[in-house]
């Protein structure tokens, strides 16, 4: 049974104001890791908001589980003090005047909990979170790290069904923000929890979510499992968003450019129900490299190339390829025995190949030819 | 998950008015904020529009000589203020006056304070820390302070009553010097010089140093970089300095009133003060409505500049760096010049005032001549106050009457500056909101006098279920409530939006309903800057006359109206140790405040 449904969801910010958020339909499961991805501005963080009741609708309605909470149409407006859910903020939000014990107890006096069992409630979650030393610190003494875990701590002693996380890691150093990546992850599967996490930050969405939903403009992109997203972005933005470095997008029909010839050549000899696509994209690490044509296995993608960058990164290398002034990147496990000026010959095989059409949607089509057996 | 496909059908109009409805009315912001924008209806727009009506309306005892009966609409009080054979002593002069002394002050607070700033921001002078304290006393200390300070040094046989130091060492002052226009420019340049210091202070020591290196790299010489590059950046803190000066000139009662009078030397603000005197009710409603105008439109051409010198603050910048120019031989000189001002504008007054209280005859520094009986004596020899200042119950009274209008004006106004910033940060009735920033604002473009004028109009006689107020302690502080409000609610606004929203969010989502909130959360943590916003307030109450002079009876004296009733009856002495008495409050005070809330409170007051 799902556990969020958001239904024909809209917010705009005044009658004039483009949609912050337009037309979202949305579930999220019981016990999911959702995360909401996209670019600043693609109206995450509003949806993340509207869900927690911090935001109202413009149009749309919202249930959590059977319960409406929030519905235009029916008048219905629960207010966030009433939705049981937890909400970590992006700049923590700890109350500066408060202890560390009593920003965690908080929650549980406003329920008026027996004081034994709220100790008892708190003693685990500050022990689970490593914050137990500090509790008769102010906030101001810690450090963003350690704030972080006072503001999840605060979230989940009241033992929320929903928890609600906006950007929650972006202000962590990388080494710390790796170590709080894995701690959420941990506590998903000991909390059981609904977690909904918003993020601009695609990796930290690929490791942590069980489900992604892209967002862009206030619209869904798309909505899947990690893989799919990756492996089969539904459009050139979900594409192009996802992955680093970014997916090599290849125009088609444009006769100046020698590698939009070849892709089409190689489309249509093939599979002449592809003529109509617009664009293909090509991953990095899909590109391999051989020293000469002969070496290209048959049936794949190839072209000719000379080497213009060499971009070590740290046990992986991007390559950069140019042809008649236009780019190809590829990154490479194996350190590249070439050097910048070789002439190489690149390929890739076509269950590799993403078309699009052309308004930019994945055409369908073409994973039924390009990638016979895979299912989806 | 997939996407449901299929939404929802859209919502009528009436639905969404009605959810929206349901999340305004759901907490009680928005019920508290329109009960607020009544409030200050009442306390700030009815009272304004009382008096301005007045200006159009035959007013009692005028009926003979105008022909027209009470309360008919008549052009009488204008054109008497404006074109009439009186117009010129009414209005047109007093306007010059007001003017002329506004601008000469702005000039040479300018010259004054811009020099200072400057020597304590950006060079190496000795004591800058101690100077950047001291230097701002000025403003701390009752304006008029220096203007009797003024009076004991150089009044001359023009008026009646103690001689002047100078008169009685021999000298006699001409009245050009004692009087009129050019002691009143000055003092008031040394009193709002704090404002410049502050205000183009802080640009100077916000100001990256980097983009002045930047244009130095390129091969700008000195002049060019200050010309082309300082000097834009630093108009907007120059401008709001001058407007401020200028606003606050516009409605200065008490230095014109000690060093005006004798020279009939008449600003807008004294010429109304007359005009209320003798009951002079419709001239005295359009000289107030002209004032007003006066800073409407000052206020206004400010916003337009600030608006565009808006554009391009960039200033403040991550990287910004403050150095300080060596001032090399110089640096005594400078240092001689701050102490000098120092001097000039604190020291000698409150030495003058001071030394004035213990001595029989002015300037006759003998030992015999010294004395404490103005301060504690039983047997003066005078005919209304014959005990020493401390000694009469007279001051005690109005001292009693001070802390007690100010204390509790400044605490409401305060919690109300608070409640208004909570409402106009929060509700999402956005139109409430801007009304109520508003109208709170609205006494800042209304000179004091002129304010006071208009709670007179509409208190004087008894309006429906409210009796008259005039003579109660209550109009008193319900006019310095309303007064007070531009700051309280400036203040307000400013702790909220700092605080933000996330703090209160978070207990929301906590489960903590809207009445926990303020308690554990909002109130505690405005704590500091609720502190502030009361004691900032009973500061400049506690200073302030333009209000009090025209709203307090004998029976409602506090303690301002106290000692420029001495002034009036010539008890030099007493008055000036009123006057020191008001002085001491108001620095310590200061003082006080800035050590509870641990900040510099001098800063706040250039606001």
């Amino acid at each position: 049974m799902p556990k969020i449904n958001l239904r024909g969801v809209e917010k705009n910010y005044g009658a004039n104001a483009a949609n912050a958020v337009a037309d979202l339909d949305l579930e999220i499961g019981d016990g999911e890791f959702m995360c909401l991805l996209g670019p600043s501005g693609c109206g995450k963080t509003t949806t993340l908001r509207m869900i927690a009741g911090l935001e109202h609708l413009t149009a749309g309605e919202i249930r959590v589980g059977p319960r409406v909470v929030d519905s235009v149409v029916e008048g219905v407006f629960v207010p966030p003090e009433k939705r049981e859910m937890g909400l970590v903020f992006q700049s923590y939000a700890l109350w500066p005047h408060l202890t560390i014990e009593r920003n965690t107890d908080f929650g549980l006096r406003l329920r008026n909990m027996p004081k034994a069992e709220r100790e008892q409630r708190v003693d685990k979650v500050m022990k689970t979170l490593g914050i137990e030393k500090y509790r008769d610190r102010y906030p101001s003494q810690l450090s963003g790290g350690q704030q972080q875990r006072v503001a999840l701590a605060r979230m989940l002693a009241v033992n929320p069904e929903v928890l609600l996380l906006d950007e929650p890691l972006s202000n962590l150093d990388a080494a710390l923000r790796l170590e709080m990546r894995a701690e959420l992850k941990r506590l998903h599967n000991e909390f059981k929890t609904t977690i909904v996490f918003v993020t601009h930050d695609q990796w930290e969405a690929m490791t942590l979510a069980t489900t992604i939903a892209v967002m862009s403009e206030g619209q869904l992109q798309q909505v899947g499992t990690p893989n799919d997203i990756y492996d089969r972005p539904a459009n050139r933005f979900v594409a192009q968003f996802v992955g680093n470095p970014p997916i090599n997008i290849v125009e088609l029909g444009n006769a100046k450019s020698e590698i939009s010839a070849r892709a089409g050549a190689f489309l249509g000899e093939r599979y002449a129900e592809l003529r109509e696509a617009g664009s293909i994209g090509i991953r990095p690490e899909s590109i391999r490299l051989a020293s000469e044509a002969a070496e290209v296995p048959e049936g794949a993608f190839s072209g000719q190339a000379e080497v213009t960058g060499i971009l070590p990164t740290g046990g992986s290398w991007i390559i950069e390829l140019t042809r008649a002034g236009e780019k190809l990147f590829m990154t490479t496990h194996q350190s590249p025995e070439i050097e910048v000026g070789e002439a190489v010959a690149y390929w890739a095989k076509p269950k590799a190949l993403h078309v699009f059409d052309t308004k930019g949607d994945r055409l369908e089509a073409a994973d039924r030819l390009l990638r016979p057996g895979k299912m989806h | 998950m997939r996407p449901l496909k299929g939404s929802l059908a859209a919502p009528t109009r009436g639905q969404r008015l009605r959810y929206r409805l349901k999340v305004a009315l759901r907490e009680p912001t928005t019920t508290i904020g329109f009960l607020a924008a009544a409030l200050f209806a009442y306390l700030i727009v009815v009272p304004i529009i009382s008096m301005l009506s007045d200006a159009a309306r035959v007013q009692f005892g005028d009926e003979r000589r105008i022909k027209q009966d009470v309360g008919e609409l008549t052009w009488y009080y204008i054109e008497r203020v404006f074109t009439s054979r009186v117009s010129r002593d009414l209005f047109w002069e007093p306007l010059v006056n007001t003017l002329s002394v506004a601008v000469g002050a702005i000039a040479l607070s300018m010259l004054v304070g811009g020099t200072l700033a400057w020597l304590l921001s950006r060079t190496d002078m000795f004591g800058r820390r101690w100077f950047s304290t001291a230097l701002i006393v000025p403003y701390m200390l009752p304006a008029w302070t220096f203007a009797l300070a003024w009076t004991t040094l150089f009044k001359n046989r023009t008026v009646g009553g103690q001689p002047g130091w100078m008169e009685s060492l021999g000298f006699s002052p001409p009245d050009w010097l004692s009087y009129g226009q050019l002691p009143v420019t000055i003092i008031l340049a040394l009193h709002y010089s704090p404002f410049v210091i502050l205000l183009f202070g802080n640009a100077l020591r916000r100001f990256d140093s980097q983009l002045e290196d930047s244009a130095r790299i390129l091969g700008a010489s000195r002049l060019t970089v200050a010309r082309k590059i300082i000097m834009p950046l630093m108009r907007p803190s120059l401008i709001s300095a001058m407007v401020l000066i200028f606003a606050k000139c516009l409605g200065e009662f008490g230095v014109p009133y000690v060093l005006g009078l004798p020279v009939n030397f008449d600003v807008l603000a004294t010429s109304l003060y007359q005009n209320i005197a003798s009951r002079q009710v419709g001239v005295g409603a359009v000289l107030a409505g002209s004032i007003m105008l006066i800073g409407i439109i000052t206020i206004t051409i400010d916003a337009k500049l600030m608006k565009e010198a808006r554009r391009f603050v960039t200033i403040g910048s991550k990287g910004s760096m403050n150095r300080l120019s060596p001032l090399g031989i110089m640096r005594l000189p400078a240092t001689g010049f701050a102490v000098l001002m120092f001097l000039l504008s604190v020291g000698l007054p409150i030495a003058t005032l001071f030394l004035s209280t213990i001595m029989r005859v002015p300037a006759q520094f003998n030992l015999d001549n010294f004395t404490l009986e103005y301060w504690i004596g039983t047997d003066l020899n005078t005919i209304a106050l014959q005990t020493g200042i401390l000694l009469s119950p007279d001051l005690w009274n109005a001292a009693w009457n001070s802390l007690r209008i100010v204390g509790v004006a400044s605490v409401t106004s305060g919690i109300l500056g608070l409640l208004v910033g909570y409402v106009v940060v929060r509700t999402p009735v956005k139109p409430l909101g801007t009304f109520l920033r508003q109208v709170t604002f609205l006494p800042y473009l209304v000179p004091g006098i002129a304010f006071a004028a208009a709670y007179l109009s509409l208190f004087a006689v008894p309006r429906g279920p409210i009796p008259a107020l005039y003579g109660t302690t209550l109009i008193l502080m319900l006019a310095l409530i309303a007064d007070q409000m531009p700051y309280a609610s400036r203040a307000g606004i400013a702790a909220m939006m700092q605080l933000g929203k996330d703090p209160e969010e978070a207990a929301q989502i906590a489960g903590a309903g809207w009445f926990r909130r303020m308690t554990s959360i909002v109130i505690p943590i405005q704590k500091g800057s609720l502190t502030t916003g009361i004691l900032l307030p009973f500061i400049s109450g506690i200073k302030g006359l333009s209000l009090f002079v025209v709203l307090a009876v004998p029976s409602t004296d506090v303690l301002t109206t106290y000692s420029l009733r001495l002034v009036d009856y010539h008890y030099t002495q007493a008055a000036n140790a009123v006057v020191l008495i008001i002085a001491g409050l108001a620095y310590f005070g200061a003082l006080l405040g800035q050590k509870l809330t641990k900040t510099n409170l001098a800063q706040g007051l250039g606001n």
